[in-house]
């Protein structure tokens, strides 16, 4: 057997990287791109199962935003244009296949950059990180930390953003006065509980129940319905649900009566739920994922090429699949491309400086901070405007784009209190 | 078979695992870890079904050890190597308390029985965020400590470094699960299993060695979940639900009980098949769907079991000249 000299571990990692790359010619980092190479980034999300709707529309999103940059001339460095192309592996949401698809993909794929759901499945990806120094990003900020500078949360400030939605309710609806609140009991149910009942409390809306927690595999919707319509609430808040319990949810409150306020984080495949309810019933839910056709994605200050064609071609090709994070990995493309034009390379650690150097970048939404040290350990998620989306006549349009920084300004001591006791902050994990 | 080729059998699948992870790329060796260890959990369910009994808890016992050696590790700082038997030993304990209301009952009943359990242990590990962190789960695990045998430098975020580690110790788990069912205890096993009044009037307890069986069984799996803890460095929940516990019915299943090989062979192909040929042939998304094809081919055609196919082609002279012992 091979006998290795002392090594640090990072040390050992690369240099066995590349003894790989010497062996395999897989295409693993490099300091200099070749004339014309393709740029592999790594898509790493559940693709099957029941977290899909989170992962699956977002490669389908990113093969668009690829096509339409490779047919513009593709990612230019050092003045040669270079072809996208996303390497996809199905983590089923699950740690074990996460830490595989991310050796997969870093490793074996030689990828420049790794966009990911993170939740559940980062802290398996978490070495692969550390070890490689390769560039992360995650949907979920929960999962940053300052021991991986190299994850990077560039477009959703889950759950951060719920802020905004509960504060334009509260400014419009002076007369909502009470809530309830439902979550699944996990990882993406709690964050999201704790930054809910922040904003209900800045808002001055008091909450009628604890918050009903319901386990994951839960199948019957009709006793968690009946159970938070119980106290009467002016709102129901349907916190972070995936679409698997959102549907039903809605479908019980519907048929159980209620014509109160709701709120959600998501409200993916709206259309569906329309169609089991009613148009009246769905009029004024409010939630915070905007279909792309709408007209306010066309103002100067939003980051994205040409986001109603976007919209129109998902939909052409993925018909009723268009959810939250359809766009949002394209997104982090966008910032991605622009970083590494700017600094000329795609090495990660040139990428992730120059996105970060002045402490601003920009977001999908706007202009945004570098911010989070005071929730996360570290400035390592793009805050900026968000949109307050309310559906209309059955169609989902933005009411306004709100600022997260300006609520937290105003109630971020709040949102430390609750991200504290439900043992969110990164110094608890 | 004559004892020289015996050894060679041995000599040559000794320099076959562990050349193996070398003819592998870097993600293979990864699947080829997990594929290990679960190598361990679905022999270790193969011990219990020996007696009749089929759980759908075992991977919940998995998770029990995951979550023991993990805290002890991690909150108490036990030496990882001695909290992976800790984690072991308390599944095994864990085992045996719910072996007294869960061996009142038997058949399907047992099979249900185990599954309530199950998801009360995984309640557990839910409500209680002290010690067991809730949804999330327990994080930034300890990992096995790097050593330097001179030979070969042990470091663990290594997948061919922990492959030789988890090798180890499951082989070590096989030969004592190989040694129990050759030995008086796995005749009482079987008999237990066919004609369990005929061994009651013979004077055998046999809620005892049911008993015996769900706590070998459990603690081997919860060494499993040990390894697997220390490994990606994070437990939760949902890792040990009831889909995991599918997984594990379907290696079984699919790859047989009557012999002791069986389970592994199942696990194998179906791992390589899922993790690796349908990845590596594009077709990601469809995964799911060609695994339950497979699934429901294997039961159509094959209803004893991949293993059944090696019998076959030891009959005509293809493969091995000796039967299995102790089929169904």
């Amino acid at each position: 057997m091979i006998s290795f000299p002392r090594l640090t571990k990072r040390q050992f990692v690369q240099s066995m990287i590349a003894g790989i790359a010497a062996g395999t010619a897989a295409g693993l980092p490099r300091t200099a791109l070749a004339a014309g190479e393709t740029i592999r980034i790594g898509f790493l999300a559940p693709l099957t199962g029941d977290v899909a709707a989170w992962g699956l529309p977002g490669l389908q999103g990113c093969e668009i935003w690829a096509e339409w940059i490779n047919e513009a001339g593709g990612i230019v460095i050092n003045g040669v244009g270079h072809n996208i192309e996303f390497v996809g592996y199905d983590n089923e949401y699950d740690p074990s296949k996460a830490r595989a698809g991310a050796s997969k993909l870093v490793i074996d794929d030689g990828v420049k950059f790794v966009m990911m759901l993170g939740g559940d499945t980062w802290p398996a990806v978490q070495p692969v990180a550390d070890q490689t120094g390769m560039l992360f990003s995650t949907l979920l900020p929960s999962d940053l930390g300052p021991d991986t500078p190299t994850l990077i949360a560039p477009a959703e400030v889950h759950p951060i953003y719920n802020v905004t939605g509960v504060e334009w309710l509260a400014e419009n609806y002076p007369e909502l006065k009470t809530a309830v609140i439902c979550a699944q009991d996990d990882a993406l149910g709690l964050p999201s509980v704790a930054t809910y009942l922040a904003a209900f409390e800045g808002a001055g809306i008091e909450m009628l129940e604890d918050p009903l927690l319901f386990d994951p595999s839960t199948t019957d919707f009709a006793p968690v319905a009946t159970r938070m319509l119980s106290s009467d609430p002016d709102i129901i808040c349907l916190d972070t649900c995936y679409s698997a319990y959102v549907h039903p949810l809605m479908e019980q409150l519907f048929q159980q009566g209620y014509e109160g306020q709701i709120i959600s984080c998501t409200l993916d495949f709206y259309d569906q739920i329309t169609a089991k309810t009613s148009v009246e019933f769905m009029e004024g839910v409010v939630f915070q994922f905007p279909d792309f056709d709408d007209p306010a994605l066309e103002a100067d200050n939003v980051n994205f090429r040409d986001p109603g064609k976007f919209f129109d071609e998902f939909n052409e090709r993925y018909p009723g699949q268009w959810g939250a994070v359809s766009w949002e990995y394209a997104a982090i493309m966008d910032l991605w491309k622009w970083a590494a034009e700017k600094a000329n390379s795609v090495e990660p650690a040139d990428v992730l400086a120059a996105m970060t150097e002045t402490g601003q970048g920009e977001h999908i939404f706007g202009t945004a901070d570098w911010w989070g040290e005071d929730l996360f350990g570290i400035n390592n998620s793009l805050v900026g405007n968000w949109p307050v989306v309310v559906v209309e006549n059955g169609t989902a349009r933005i009411k306004e784009f709100r600022s997260i920084p300006d609520w937290y300004a105003r109630h971020g001591d709040l949102l430390k209190q609750y991200m504290t006791d439900y043992g969110l902050m990164w110094n608890q994990r | 078979m004559p004892r020289w080729l015996v050894a060679v059998g041995v000599l040559a699948t000794a320099a076959l695992l562990l050349a193996l992870p070398h003819v592998l790329s870097f993600s293979q060796r990864e699947v080829l870890v997990f594929m290990t260890i679960n190598i361990l959990v679905v022999c270790s369910y193969r011990l219990l079904t020996l007696t009749g009994e089929w759980s759908l808890g075992h991977v919940v016992m998995m998770g029990v050890g995951a979550y023991a050696s993990a805290l002890l590790a991690k909150k108490v700082g036990v030496f990882v190597p001695l909290a992976m038997l800790l984690g072991a030993f308390t599944a095994a304990m864990v085992a045996l308390v719910l072996s007294v209301p869960l061996f009142r009952m038997k058949g399907f009943y047992f099979l249900i029985g185990s599954f309530a359990a199950g998801e009360i242990i995984r309640l557990l590990w839910k409500r209680f965020r002290d010690p067991f962190g809730g949804p999330k789960g327990i994080k930034r695990i300890d990992p096995m400590p790097d050593f330097d045998l001179g030979i070969w430098n042990f470091t663990f975020f290594d997948p061919v470094s922990y492959y030789y580690f988890a090798l180890l110790v499951v082989l070590a788990g096989l030969f004592v699960m190989w040694r129990v069912e050759k030995s008086p205890i796995g005749l009482v096993f079987h008999a237990v299993h066919w004609q369990d009044n005929l061994a009651r009037s013979a004077g055998i307890s046999v809620r005892a060695y049911r008993t015996l069986a769900l706590v070998l069984s459990s603690g081997f799996a919860g060494l499993a979940g040990a390894l697997l803890a220390h490994y990606i460095g994070t437990v939760n929940p949902n890792m040990f639900d009831i889909e995991q516990m599918v997984y594990v019915l379907t290696w079984a299943i699919v790859g047989g009980t009557a012999t002791f090989y069986g389970p592994i062979i199942g696990c194998v192909v179906l791992t390589v098949v899922n993790e690796i040929v349908l990845r590596e042939i594009g077709l990601e998304q469809g995964r799911p769907m060609i695994y339950g094809m497979l699934l429901i081919g294997t039961v159509l055609f094959l209803p004893k079991g991949l293993e059944d196919l090696f019998h076959r082609l030891s009959r005509i002279g293809l493969l091995f000249s000796r039967q299995p012992r102790g089929g169904q």
